[in-house]
């Protein structure tokens, strides 16, 4: 197989020498890892893939894999759209971002387990006062409750990104409910029904065993005395974006699926409703923000919610996956000094390096930020999704100087990054029926329980369909990939 | 000397449309402490309901009541019997050390420790126009400059009725000079809190016997952490320390971790709710 010139495929695939791509070198030869890729794909033409890319947008309509997006006017329906070009990744590389994920994970628990007790690390002048004092995400209502087996994000998904020195950085940790995982299984899903052939060319691990490992984390984390507990996954409802994937994880799980309205609590006991009468509930997987968990102690205008569900919690009747109150430590304020929490809890140095941030609360860094704003990504430390997020270059002037009004309003809810040169990979374009260079990053999912933990090997390879877009986010315009990490050759 | 006290609590809720059951949470049974016992306690409704004990966000003890019922009114009646040790309130260290005390206050761990009591919330936030309103004297200690504070409030505010509601600003409490004993607290809260006092909002019941405010409705105080002391009741609606005739049932950090009475009720169009409360005692 000649490898060294592209097949017809990639014949006038447009490769910028700065951008650093993951297929192809500098010189424009395959990496290693993607020649047998390259040397299937290269069988079929062109109008092949128009042929499978729009098979393939059909299947994912006609089975409901969609999101919404919110608007201001308006929420549209949409498919996350799928491309046909996976994204594989080595034995070596692998590890680093699986035992980083795993450290991440475990740090991030041992913090909040730390500042809704004692606060030692705060004490110990690792991480101000000022970043719990001015959270709004801290729940008082969280202090010194002891979570069923001592964990408090049992779902994890830390997005990270690949820079042009070849080496990975976490962009942020997600530690509320974070989603996508679904799209991870329909992807190989969809990958292998359009091009099965050529998947099983590679020694790639299943995706698929997420759902089993979700159900023995849950079960991993039961309240005391139940012996086989009863779990659930309660949802908003079919108009929340991530409802498919609330759906699929139940089934996949062979759970229930509920919504508020479905449990009650009674005793301090929670109960779902049954067409046989009430039946215990002992682990929510909940996918409902905690604002809305229970109308009594939250939000009294929540519908979504149980009332009663968070004394339940207090007395140790019930288990909520992830625990209330996590929000606090995967604020973007908290995210600069996870370096210093890893250290602080585990004693080890990162594995996955973090990105240098600059806080607009302090004044020194503001000052820097404000004079930089055209070099910098200014993102606002509660938001989710990529909603309020700058990049400096793209920014005209009037814009910079909104930006710096911003930041001066409100200096605590911001900060600031170097903004940094996403990996690329060949991704589909519909609309010029070729393969161009667009950004990739990678949400992991980790997952705590009691005693185990586990990562899905192979995450969400988000992709930035604008050309020269840096912002992955599905609600952002965003399309993902298949993501295959290889086995250790034997 | 101990006093016993019958207290009664009641509420009538109206509503508009037929009600299609409901759940309720009731924050109005009286703590149990080192100076308060409670003797037994009971509910009556006109209601079939499901009633058990529970606890409310910060641990506090709280009955959950639901029914199934179809009803447009629900009233409630319930009563507690409690027995009160008697205290004097300045039964306590006094402050020795002035200077010590205000550097412990400022201290990380005094700061950590106390964190959320430091918090300024929607209700406590005091408006930056008026952060100089009550400036602490430094030559006085903690104590003194509290007491200072609770006689402030008490003649800076004049108690009205039916002028202001729970969701009514700080910012309008103090421009308009008037409130209820909701307002008094959330006023003394907001300027301990800025002079870095951890304080925490008191809901509970006073014994109207020596003619203090409080209308027959549930009553509201603060507690104030005062160093060496711990933490210590100021009544500012009626510029007193909090003593035999406060009965608490919980605190929190504003008005909104105290409600005396939360629900869900499944229904539309609106409600009327009207409370009462009458507290008795007989001397031991």
């Amino acid at each position: 197989m000649d490898t060294n010139s592209k097949n017809s495929l990639f014949s006038s695939y447009p490769q910028k020498p700065e951008l650093f791509d993951e297929v192809f070198e500098k010189d424009g030869s395959t990496k290693a890892i993607y020649e047998k890729l390259l040397g299937l794909y290269g069988e079929h033409s062109i109008q092949d893939y128009v042929y499978l890319n729009n098979k393939a947008k059909a299947s994912f309509f006609n089975q409901g894999i969609t999101f919404q997006v919110y608007e201001k006017e308006k929420t549209q329906e949409k498919i996350f759209p799928f491309d046909l070009f996976p994204r594989i990744i080595d034995t070596d590389e692998w590890d680093t971002i699986e035992s980083g994920s795993i450290q991440r994970s475990k740090a991030l628990n041992l913090f909040l387990q730390d500042i809704y007790h004692d606060k030692k690390i705060i004490n110990d002048k690792v991480v101000p006062l000022e970043l719990l004092s001015s959270s709004a995400n801290y729940l008082h209502q969280m202090m010194n409750v002891d979570p069923p087996g001592g964990i408090y994000n049992h779902i994890s998904g830390t997005d990270v990104i690949k820079h042009s020195d070849g080496k990975y950085y976490v962009l942020e940790d997600n530690i509320r409910c974070p989603s996508g995982v679904s799209y991870v299984i329909c992807n190989r899903t969809a990958l292998k029904r359009a091009l099965f052939g050529v998947f099983n060319h590679y020694n790639a691990y299943t995706v698929t065993d997420y759902a089993e490992n979700l159900l023995q984390i849950l079960q991993s984390v039961k309240p005391r005395g139940v012996d086989n507990p009863n779990c659930v996954v309660i949802t908003p409802g079919m108009f929340n974006s991530a409802y498919y994937e609330h759906s699929y994880l139940a089934k996949a799980m062979g759970v229930e699926l509920v919504e508020g309205r479905d449990l009650f609590v009674e005793n301090n006991f929670v109960y779902m409703k049954t067409i046989n009468g009430p039946e215990k509930v002992d682990v929510i997987y909940r996918r409902i923000d905690d604002a809305f968990l229970d109308p009594l102690e939250f939000r009294s205008d929540s519908a979504l919610g149980v009332p009663g569900l968070f004394a339940a919690y207090r007395k140790g009747n019930v288990c909520l996956a992830n625990a209330p109150g996590t929000g606090v430590a995967d604020d973007k304020a908290v995210y600069t000094y996870m370096p210093d929490i890893i250290k602080y809890y585990l004693d080890e140095d990162p594995i996955l390096n973090n990105v240098h941030t600059y806080h607009c609360s302090r004044p020194d860094e503001l000052k820097y930020v404000l004079e930089n704003v055209d070099k910098l990504v200014v993102k606002p430390v509660d938001e989710a999704g990529g909603y309020g997020i700058s990049i400096g270059n793209r920014l005209s002037k009037a814009e910079i100087k909104q930006v710096q009004e911003q930041i001066k309003k409100e200096p605590r809810k911001y900060v600031a990054q170097p903004i940094l040169s996403l990996s690329v990979h060949p991704t589909y374009i519909d609309e010029k029926e070729s393969f161009e260079q667009r950004h990739i990053d990678l949400r992991t999912f980790t997952l705590l329980g009691k005693d185990s933990e586990f990562v899905l090997r192979g995450g969400l390879t988000r992709v930035a369909l604008k050309e020269g877009n840096l912002i992955v986010n599905s609600s952002q315009g965003g399309g993902s990939k298949d993501t295959w990490v290889l086995k250790k050759d034997k | 000397m101990l006093t016993e006290y019958t207290i009664t609590y009641s509420t009538q809720n109206e509503y508009d449309a037929l009600v299609n059951g409901a759940f309720w949470q009731f924050l109005i049974i009286p703590e149990e402490n080192e100076t308060q016992q409670l003797v037994q306690w009971h509910m009556d409704s006109n209601l079939q309901l499901s009633q058990n004990e529970s606890i409310n966000g910060l641990g506090f003890k709280t009955i959950h009541a639901q029914t199934k019922d179809r009803f447009t009114e629900a009233d409630f009646k319930a009563s507690f019997q409690v027995q009160k040790k008697s205290s004097n309130p300045f039964d306590f260290i006094p402050n020795q050390n002035l200077e010590m005390d205000y550097m412990e206050i400022q201290s990380l761990a005094f700061r950590t420790k106390h964190e959320i009591y430091l918090r300024r919330t929607g209700f406590t936030d005091l408006p930056i126009e008026f952060a100089a309103i009550f400036p602490f004297d430094s030559n006085k200690n903690i104590f003194e400059n509290l007491m200072g504070l609770n006689h402030w409030v008490f003649v800076y505010l004049f108690f009205k009725t039916d002028v202001t509601h729970v969701d009514t600003p700080l910012k309008e409490i103090i421009e308009k000079r008037h409130g209820v004993c909701q307002d008094f607290t959330h006023l003394f809260l907001a300027i301990a809190r800025a002079n870095n006092i951890p304080t925490r909002y008191v809901s509970g019941y006073l014994h109207q016997g020596n003619g203090y405010f409080g209308d027959s409705q549930m009553h509201a105080w603060a507690e104030a952490y005062v160093p060496q002391a711990g933490w210590v009741g100021f009544d500012p609606t009626n510029d007193i320390l909090v003593a035999d005739d406060h009965i608490k049932i919980c605190h929190g950090l504003d008005y909104s971790d105290c409600s005396p009475l939360k629900g869900v009720v499944y229904s539309s169009g609106n409600n009327k709710t009207s409370h009462s409360i009458e507290v008795r005692d007989s001397q031991q």
